[in-house]
């Protein structure tokens, strides 16, 4: 079926190493900041991220 | 699993993703309220050693995931069984959620969630950041669910399965970088 094929942009902007490279940048550029909310909650997103393969 | 082809029919996907999500969120948030409970334990130890010993476990944590160092993970060997989601759809996909967002009721396979659970009990934050850190372990377990409904890609599995070393690699040396600049 046609309409269930992801398209090229569909299947770039959910490539599963996206979200680790923007995790990591906000978790480093917060950390860089002092932003320490912001730091525990970002390497808690990499945290649960890590697990993708689970679902 | 929680997008099997086979149940997809009387309720629709986004109401599914939403309740796991949901059920992520509240796991991640009950399991950083028991650690920021038991994470009053580490305060009289000097602040300059804790940091020290966040900065040595999360550095454990990526020497592990690029095969530097070979250590167990205390893990629960279970699986969450899939009659919970063959009942009744809304209610097992919030318990599914739930169980995974609590990170201790089936298998935790990166050492990143271990670095994180340790590090929130050593440097004792306050409720609001360990609340949001576990709110936000669970909203990085729900994002992967996302983008696989997104996606709407039916090798996204198998694509996964291919960066998945990667995924945990890259995160846990993410990690350390990020606290190894926190502490300092």
């Amino acid at each position: 079926m046609p309409a269930l094929t992801a398209g090229r942009l569909r299947r770039g902007l959910t490539e599963p190493l996206l979200p680790v490279a923007a995790l990591s940048l906000l978790a480093v550029a917060a950390a860089a900041l002092s932003a320490t909310v912001l730091c525990w909650a970002s390497v808690g997103a990499l945290a649960g991220f890590a697990l993708s393969g689970s679902v | 699993m929680l997008f099997s082809p086979g149940w997809r029919a009387p309720i629709r996907q986004g109401e599914v993703l939403a309740v796991f999500t949901l059920g992520l969120l509240l796991g991640g948030i009950l399991s950083a309220t028991v650690i920021w409970l038991l994470s009053g334990l580490a305060e009289p130890l000097p602040s300059s050693a804790r940091a020290l010993a966040i900065v040595a476990v999360a550095a454990l944590g990526a020497a592990r995931e690029f095969g530097l160092l070979s250590i167990p993970l205390p893990q629960n060997a279970r699986q969450i069984p899939q009659e919970v989601l063959q009942t009744r759809l809304r209610r097992g996909s919030l318990q599914f959620g739930f169980e995974l967002g609590t990170g201790v009721r089936t298998y935790v396979s990166a050492s990143t969630p271990y670095v994180l659970a340790l590090g929130l009990l050593l440097s004792h934050q306050g409720p609001f950041a360990t609340a949001a850190a576990g709110s936000a372990f669970g909203a990085g377990r729900a994002l992967s669910a996302a983008l696989t409904w997104w996606s709407r890609d039916p090798d996204r599995d198998a694509r996964i399965a291919v960066r998945m070393p990667w995924i945990k690699r890259l995160t846990a040396l993410a990690v350390f970088l990020a606290l190894a600049l926190w502490a300092i």
